[in-house]
């Protein structure tokens, strides 16, 4: 699931299939469409491509309607070794197909050093590598210039991006469904397999890396945790510290940002949140045994306290660096006067001490200043038609060149602005993954699925 | 989120919401940010984890699978209530991740994995069962391919059928695709280790991290929602219904 975009895709979904069912129904026969093109050969073409997917067997989507054979006893299914593993034996072919053949930025960071802006696509899965001034004209789409993704990668939905400004490793955080931070070179392209991997607990999704101390900071949205661990931890290897608990009043918290200058850390929350008791119950198949060995492990819904869920507006909590266990945070940003409806990603620039925040559901970017506390208005806002800015999740800022970067996952585009941008401002430039005419369908690990009889429509959570 | 059930006959639908412990009723065309007409929420809900949840229209209830319980709420219910019965106990073997509701035969199918179980089980109650019950059948074993239940699951009882998505076996190769995804088709009949009567999609078909499944009746079809394909895909399938 994703969880963080659960009732906004839910709804968009609803309004989105009937396009996405005209636009991948009509097109279920171009070849283009099934047959995906590995991003290890990519190459650029001048025209829309596709950079990764796994495809769909071609014969999967001929719309013949095949009569199914029922499953004899002697059937064999490939979780039987013994019996081996046979073809599909239903031979059954979808007759539709809903599904966004584009990228769907979700989280950007920028590589100065190589003039780089580096994208997670979140509904092809892949991190995608552009040139910092690439600007897609109105009519056209920007094709990335390398781009990682495959099983090997372990890429998948990867909510935020960091790039260490040193030696350009990028580093990208899985959201809910591989438990795996995976760091590559900056040169790395195609499926090949992460440099280095550390197994995270479930549901992370932002990241900081305080560069001087050498530690990485994880936000963990199912758990409500912020869990640091040392820059250059893999495989197996434990938190140092862990910040959960009611006290620190994180609540499904999403994006994270590193203030060094007071050692202070900004966390966004959705506002959902439970309690957990260390040693209240540890159900099967809720946590691994492994895990609950490590220390700095946060405490999982094995030990969440029945009955204690609150649903509370949504917040920037403050704490500082160091901030670990049940600690308070030293301010809270909240209330109907901050505008925030899910804030997901948070920026920080420390010469204006502005904190940016990706307002997902208010189509917006709000600018607080970094002291602010309570009930506080932002002091400038982005948004509006022009700012061309729809669900933003990801947010950069480029003290190198002032400019700020937002990924709209509702309209195929990662957009740049002056960091100084304020109301209905145009973006100085946008890449563009798709035309500017598709529509996005906003699916992002489509589990559940229901189908409205009175009204012919399915509704489709993530 | 990983459930949705649209409840027909009252046009709502209704949704776990996991990280805040609640049941969310929306009205059926609920569009936007429309805040929902019921929420289940509270100390005395028992809510830990709901991740999953079926709904019995008929017989107005609402279930929750958790682990090694099911807790059943009034359709109706609305703020911090307690659930009007639960399924618990050791005789029930209940793992429950996911749950169907049959209202004509009056059963009430759980799918999941318990501490015991080699793999996923299908366990066939009584809908009324409360308290430490052994299920009426258990569907299970090699032969069944009921390796690891993907997702939510549906039941079409007027011929008696459970339609699952299965993700194939636990490993770290299939952690993010497997050609071993198929849905299958067992009968409310069936008891023990009994292969599907028909599978759709897999294995070794277009499916490659399956996860939810429901019916559309009246066009004879299945709709399958794919993680890995990021893709809803539907298979018309006449001879089922």
């Amino acid at each position: 699931m994703k969880v963080r975009r659960t009732y906004r895709i839910m709804l968009l979904t609803l309004v989105g299939v009937i396009g996405g069912w005209i636009i991948v129904a009509g097109n279920v026969k171009v070849p283009g469409l099934i047959t995906g093109v590995q991003s290890a050969f990519w190459r650029p073409t001048n025209s829309a491509q596709l950079v990764y997917y796994d495809p769909l067997p071609a014969e999967a989507m001929d719309d013949d309607r095949c009569e199914g054979a029922p499953v004899g006893v002697a059937t064999t299914l490939a979780a039987d070794p013994q019996d081996g593993a046979g073809a599909d034996s239903s031979g059954k072919k979808p007759v539709r197909v809903i599904r966004d053949r584009y990228p769907s930025y979700s989280s950007v960071a920028v590589d100065t050093s190589r003039n780089e802006v580096v994208l997670t696509d979140e509904n092809l899965f892949n991190v995608l590598v552009y040139n910092r001034l690439d600007n897609t004209a109105p009519t056209g789409i920007t094709e990335p210039k390398r781009a990682i993704g495959g099983l090997k990668t372990k890429i998948e939905f990867q909510s935020s991006v960091y790039i260490d400004p040193k030696n350009g490793d990028v580093y990208a955080v899985n959201n809910d469904t591989v438990d795996t931070l995976v760091v590559f070179s900056g040169q790395a392209k195609g499926d090949v397999r992460p440099e280095r991997e550390l197994h995270t607990p479930h549901g992370t999704f932002g990241i900081a890396v305080d560069e001087e101390r050498q530690e990485l900071l994880l936000t963990v949205q199912h758990d409500s945790a912020v869990v640091t661990f040392q820059k250059t931890a893999k495989s197996e290897d434990a938190p140092t510290r862990l910040l959960q608990g009611e006290h620190t009043l994180l609540a499904d918290p999403e994006g994270i940002a590193l203030e060094t200058k007071n050692d202070l850390i900004f966390v966004t929350n959705f506002g959902s949140v439970h309690q957990v008791r260390p040693g209240a119950l540890v159900a099967s198949g809720l946590i691994r045994q492994s895990d609950l060995r490590k220390p700095n492990w946060p405490l999982g819904f094995g030990n969440a306290i029945p009955g204690s869920g609150k649903i509370l507006p949504p917040s920037v909590t403050v704490y500082p660096r160091t901030a670990s266990g049940d600690a308070a945070p030293l301010r809270v940003i909240q209330g109907p006067k901050t505008q925030m409806n899910w804030p997901t990603g948070i920026a920080f620039d420390p010469r204006s001490n502005e904190l940016f925040v990706a307002n997902d559901m208010g189509d917006s970017i709000l600018v607080f200043d970094a002291s602010a506390s309570g009930d506080v208005a932002p002091v400038r806002v982005l948004k509006g038609p022009k700012t061309l800015m729809k669900n933003p999740t990801g947010i950069y800022v480029d003290t190198s060149n002032d400019e700020l970067w937002v990924t709209n996952f509702g309209n195929h585009t990662a957009t740049a602005y002056k960091l100084t941008a304020a109301g209905d401002t145009a973006p100085l430039r946008t890449i563009r993954s798709a035309p500017a005419d598709q529509p996005t369908l906003s699916i992002g690990n489509p589990h559940p699925v229901a189908y409205d009889s009175k009204r012919e429509q399915l509704l489709v959570p993530n | 989120m990983h459930s949705i059930a649209y409840d027909e006959i009252h046009d709502e639908f209704v949704v776990p919401q996991q990280f805040g412990q609640a049941i969310l009723t929306f009205r059926g065309e609920a569009d936007g940010e429309e805040a929902p007409i019921r929420v289940i929420q509270g100390s005395l809900t028992q809510l830990r984890n709901p991740d999953r949840l079926g709904i019995d229209p008929v017989h107005n209830e609402i279930f929750v699978p958790q682990g090694n319980q099911v807790l059943v709420f009034s359709r109706e219910a609305n703020g911090n209530v307690a659930p009007i019965r639960v399924l618990k106990g050791p005789d029930t073997q209940l793992g429950a991740s996911a749950l169907a509701i049959d209202p004509v035969h009056n059963l009430l199918i759980v799918g999941g994995r318990n501490r015991e179980a080699a793999g996923s089980r299908l366990l066939i109650f009584n809908r009324t069962d409360e308290g430490n019950v052994k299920p009426k059948a258990i569907i299970g074993g090699p032969k069944s391919g009921l390796a690891h239940i993907s997702g939510p699951f549906a039941v079409y009882p007027p011929k008696g059928q459970i339609i699952v998505s299965v993700r194939g076996s636990s490993s770290e190769s299939n952690e993010m695709s497997s050609d071993e995804c198929f849905v299958g088709v067992w009968s409310i009949q069936d008891n023990g280790d009994v292969p599907p009567r028909w599978t759709i999609g897999g294995p070794k078909g277009i499916l490659r991290m399956v996860r939810g499944v429901d019916l559309d009746p009246k066009n004879k079809s299945v709709i399958v929602t794919d993680k890995r394909l990021n893709a809803v895909l539907t298979f018309y399938f006449p001879e089922m219904f």
